[in-house]
């Protein structure tokens, strides 16, 4: 009622035009209070949360500001699983807003972690493939080698393409710009009639310190 | 996994340094107490000296020739050299050593730089006594040419074994 009765005034202020009042443009605008009122509605159909909350028009209370925010922050996923009926209790997996998964367990998770954060791990491999390009045949754990092969794979790729761009896409990755150039002159001939798999690896004698697995890998 | 699991083959000895053969004389080749098995690892202050070949077989009346080549100098992502020879001995007689032959070339230490390079030991069986000429020099010696220029044939026994420099890294702490 207050909300109708706010616009009246508003379209009545627009018709006359001339005479601007800030008593009557802050009636014409719509309170707070209202506007909390009205979005919680459409967001709590939304989200299927039947929250009781007693939305009252006169005031602002907190639930009203919780009950708008709602929509845009994930809810704790056990309390979205009691209380809302869109999801059912057979789904093993938490929904996330942009439509991705989230398994408890490992599964279809290609990614080698290799016991190292995100950007050590991309240092680690950034190393490994420039030492591997520079001697030809390194020594290290299997699950480095095989870890380091996609990178290795990609570089001798943007070799094999040898434009301007490639070539500075692969001195933003290896660390030494001497390995870059070389590495751009001779893989056409040595390369050129081979589609992928420029590498070998061969598993050798564990480590004598920590038992690790290790492995020889080459360039074909 | 590979199909073939002659580590000849998965070291590609077979497909750079020989062609396909079948092994028929027992080869053993020991450096100062450490055997040399396929693939294993060895350090240049191990191998500075000629080892102890021993060649098996049963009749002393043939001879074998020993070769031995690095096929990745200088380095294994550039190997211009290939192959480097190291040891050229002739006029082995079976079941005996390779101190009994004739030195063609002198054997001379591995001394890798850059890399992790493999050093092949190839037994050709020779037809007679027959004299052979050392190479003008060490690098870019070809095994296969080697072997048909000399009509030894197919190999008869290889083994091969990494090294690597003495401060290289993946061995420090064996």
């Amino acid at each position: 009622m207050a909300m109708t009765m706010a616009l009246a005034t508003a379209t009545g202020t627009v018709e006359s035009g001339s005479r601007w009042s800030m008593a009557s443009l802050r009636s014409a605008l719509p309170s707070p209070s209202t506007v909390a009122a009205s979005s919680p509605s459409t967001h709590c159909g939304h989200r299927g949360l039947r929250l009781s909350l007693g939305l009252n028009q006169s005031g602002p209370k907190p639930q009203k500001y919780f009950g708008s925010f709602t929509g845009l922050s994930p809810l704790n996923p056990l309390l979205s699983l009691g209380l809302s009926e869109s999801t059912s209790f057979e789904h093993n997996f938490t929904i996330i807003d942009n439509g991705g998964r989230v398994y408890a367990m490992r599964h279809g998770r290609r990614v080698p972690k290799l016991n190292r954060p995100p950007d050590q791990r991309k240092a680690l491999l950034r190393g490994l493939t420039t030492q591997l390009l520079k001697h030809g045949r390194i020594k290290t754990t299997r699950a480095r080698a095989s870890a380091m092969r996609k990178y290795v794979d990609k570089m001798i790729t943007l070799a094999k393409e040898g434009s301007l761009h490639k070539r500075r896409q692969a001195l933003g990755f290896i660390y030494e710009k001497q390995i870059v150039h070389a590495l751009f002159a001779e893989v056409p001939d040595r390369y050129g009639e081979r589609n992928g798999g420029y590498t070998r690896i061969i598993r050798t004698l564990p480590r004598r310190g920590d038992n690790a697995p290790m492995a020889y890998i080459e360039l074909v | 996994m590979p199909r073939d699991r002659d580590p000849l083959v998965v070291g590609r000895v077979v497909g750079d340094v020989l062609d396909p053969f079948t092994r028929s004389v027992s080869l053993r080749v020991t450096y100062t107490t450490r055997e040399v098995n396929n693939g294993c690892e060895l350090k240049p202050s191990q191998v500075v000296s000629q080892p102890r070949v021993d060649i098996g077989g049963d009749d002393l009346r043939t001879f074998y020739t020993l070769v031995m080549v690095d096929p990745d100098a200088p380095s294994p992502s550039n190997p211009n050299l290939k192959e480097y020879l190291h040891w050229l001995v002739t006029d082995i007689p079976a079941t005996t050593g390779a101190s009994f032959g004739q030195e063609i070339v002198c054997y001379e230490s591995p001394r890798p730089t850059v890399g992790i390079h493999r050093f092949v030991l190839v037994l050709f069986r020779q037809l007679g006594r027959q004299t052979v000429y050392a190479p003008g020099w060490r690098q870019n010696f070809n095994t296969k040419d080697f072997a048909e220029l000399y009509n030894l044939g197919s190999p008869v026994a290889a083994v091969y074994f990494n090294c690597q420099r003495e401060s290289g890294s993946g061995g420090r702490r064996r």
